[in-house]
């Protein structure tokens, strides 16, 4: 009788442990770039309905928080709209020992953003360069009226921020630049300001004006639209990456493969940015 | 990384509390138009008092305004600055020869200061409160050369460019650096100047550098006109599909120390009490090369290695303490493998003969070392981390030391990051 209760017992407690563990979450948690944060959600939403089982958990705050958040080991996925820097791979190197693993999801334009009353409707890479570093201060030095040009950036820790300063002002941003909090406070302070002058991610650019861009003086101007982008024709087009600490396995893997299988890469397409597959 | 994710919090708070004044004004914007409708709607003001009401809710706002933009300049001074540091508790038992034994005390415990004037200038000051002790561990300004892009320009007081110097104290897996890099380089720092180019398109990293030549750790003080020069250059090779990374490296030590005695201890040892040698200098030239290997295997794992000889010139002060000229070499290798994200194991064998040209008898008291130590490491949270390392030396043996000396030693740290 006592053998018999004993094995009921045992039975009992197999039968909790295994049940919990079936319905035991994966959580996978998503930190970084805010140019990302919205495709970034709307992955997660469309996962989580296919796969109950797995958690995903999506915040913002900028590429550099995200790359910060993989080192001191507080998310499983950094989303980043910029490379990561040499020494950011250094610092994985020296917790993990690993160099990181860089998957590009989407691509990107960054586009320009004039107030909508801006008689300037293009602008060469030279001369966004020019106005960032305040070698050009007045609107009519680029045809616009006689006015101060106000810009507008994103802070540090975006990876807007560094990939606008690496490859269209290639030198460090003007003093003058007013640095603010996400992409959607850049638009927004343009759209007040008749003078303002913005960069930033496609898929917020609401309520101002889509500024075209050149390569050089003498070349054709073009809009940062889906077509301009996928044919390389708009020159500020760029990848968004997602990183991690290793190689990925498990739920983890399964989830990027969809986010680049054709599915995933549908997604990208409906909010604004372009596939990279 | 941390601090940078407490500033920015601390930023997006005074940034809200910018904007809260902001809203603060459209509230007193809105109110004044609403009373000011409620008024014209009653017909109980002329259009005089209402020009004045107006006059004065604008005077208000100019005045709220000005607050704002008060507010802005200091956040924006503020966002300026970045503060990080750590402190390490930590207990040592030793085997023999120390009194007392075991003890606690505070390894290190600092605090570093940031200020990133503008883009490409910041400015740097970490004191360090170990038990004991106040110093100051660096004070450096680093200016990005305008038109050389990825050339920057140190001054003032920092690491000297080598591997396991620059590797932070608060990252390294074991408690202590080797002993051949404690012995060359003690103190890690050293004052001067220092150019460093780390190109956009390729892997690599050069550094070149011009110091005093004379810091010990507890004096910083320049003692001779010659500087001393360091150079060294690092390459990056990545296989990512493999996971595998690896940095290969050299540097070299070009300098010389004057002697303040007149008794000198040559390569072998032998005296020389020339008066003319108080004065004279004496080489310091050395060169090693360095390897780390990366690999993306089970949670990551690395060896990592450096070889570094030649000669080494350090001050005396008389017959019994005579300045010396040494050849010397030594190395260290590591081993270091992350088990799951909380956990490190790592190993560490680490050689060191202060004197070449000697062994056996001859070597008298300068006789080699080499060194087993083993370390855990447990991260606890993204602050802290707990460590447990055992320093295991073995020095060479002669008629002068009889015996392996009992000198391993037990220890345990907390370190607290911020």
């Amino acid at each position: 009788m006592k053998k018999s209760k004993i094995s009921i017992i045992i039975a009992l407690a197999v039968i909790c442990f295994a049940g919990a563990a079936f319905l035991q979450q994966t959580k996978i948690t998503v930190k970084g770039s805010d140019t990302l944060v919205i495709l970034a959600q709307r992955w997660a939403e469309i996962y989580m309905k296919q796969h109950p089982e797995v958690s995903i958990q999506v915040t913002g705050g900028g590429s550099g928080v995200g790359i910060a958040a993989l080192i001191n080991g507080t998310t499983d996925i950094a989303n980043a709209s910029r490379p990561i820097k040499k020494s950011e791979i250094e610092k994985l190197k020296s917790r993990y020992n690993t160099l990181g693993v860089e998957i590009p999801c989407a691509k990107d334009g960054i586009t320009v953003y004039l107030h909508e009353s801006n008689p300037v409707k293009e602008l060469s890479l030279q001369q966004l360069s020019d106005i960032y570093k305040a070698k050009i201060t007045n609107w009519k030095e680029v045809g616009g009226v006689d006015a101060k040009i106000t810009l507008y950036g994103r802070e540090n820790s975006s990876g807007t921020y560094v990939y606008f300063k690496e490859n269209v002002v290639r030198a460090d941003y003007a003093a003058s630049c007013q640095t603010l909090p996400g992409t959607a406070a850049v638009v927004n302070a343009v759209k007040k300001d008749p003078n303002g002058i913005g960069y930033g991610g496609a898929a917020y650019a609401e309520g101002v004006l889509h500024c075209k861009v050149k390569k050089a003086d003498g070349s054709t101007a073009y809009l940062p639209t889906a077509e301009n982008i996928a044919k390389g024709m708009y020159p500020i087009t760029r990848y968004l990456y997602m990183y991690m600490r290793n190689r990925p396995t498990g739920d983890l893997k399964k989830y990027i493969d969809w986010i680049l299988s054709p599915e995933g890469q549908k997604v990208v397409t409906g909010v604004g940015y372009f596939p990279v597959k | 990384m941390k601090h940078s994710c407490n500033n920015m919090q601390t930023n997006l708070s005074l940034q809200k509390m910018v904007f809260c004044k902001i809203d603060l004004k459209i509230i007193s914007i809105a109110i004044a138009v609403l009373t000011m409708c409620s008024f014209y709607g009653q017909s109980q003001m002329t259009d005089d008092q209402v020009q004045e009401q107006l006059k004065t809710h604008e005077g208000k706002i100019d005045a709220l305004d000005e607050r704002v933009l008060l507010n802005e300049g200091d956040l924006a001074k503020l966002s300026k600055i970045k503060l990080s540091g750590y402190i390490q508790a930590q207990y040592s038992h030793y085997q023999e020869g120390t009194d007392p034994l075991n003890t606690f005390y505070i390894r290190r415990a600092r605090v570093k200061f940031t200020y990133k004037a503008t883009d490409g200038v910041k400015f740097v000051l970490q004191p360090d409160f170990s038990t004991g002790s106040l110093s100051i561990k660096d004070a450096y300004a680093v200016v990005n050369i305008p038109r050389l892009n990825g050339i920057t320009l140190w001054a003032g007081q920092f690491n000297r460019p080598n591997y396991e110097v620059e590797y932070s104290s608060s990252q390294r897996e074991v408690l202590e650096r080797s002993k051949v890099i404690r012995s060359i380089y003690p103190g890690e720092r050293e004052i001067g100047i220092k150019l460093e180019y780390i190109p956009d398109a390729f892997p690599l990293k050069l550094q070149l550098a011009m110091l005093n030549g004379n810091f010990t750790g507890k004096e910083a003080k320049d003692v001779d006109k010659k500087k001393d020069i360091m150079a060294r250059a690092t390459y990056s090779f990545d296989l990512p599909d493999a996971g595998i990374g690896i940095d290969l490296g050299a540097h070299g030590y070009f300098g010389s120390l004057v002697s303040q005695t007149m008794y000198i201890s040559d390569y072998e040892g032998r005296l020389d009490s020339m008066s003319a040698n108080i004065g004279s200098f004496y080489d310091k030239q050395w060169f090693g090369g360095e390897m780390q290997v990366f690999f993306d295997f089970l949670g990551g794992m690395s060896l990592k290695g450096e070889y570094i000889m030649g000669k080494n010139a350090t001050a005396g002060d008389s017959r019994s303490n005579p300045f010396k000229t040494r050849n010397f070499s030594g190395y260290y290798a590591y081993f270091i493998k992350n088990i799951g994200k909380k956990n490190q194991f790592a190993v560490r064998y680490d050689h060191y003969d202060p004197n070449t040209d000697l062994s056996g008898n001859d070597a008298a008291k300068e006789v080699s070392y080499n060194t087993l130590t083993v370390a855990w490491q447990y991260y606890l949270n993204e602050n802290i981390r707990i460590s447990l390392n055992y320093d295991k030396p073995w020095n060479e043996t002669n008629a002068t030391v009889t015996e392996d000396k009992k000198d391993n030693v037990l220890g345990v740290r907390v370190q607290a990051k911020f």
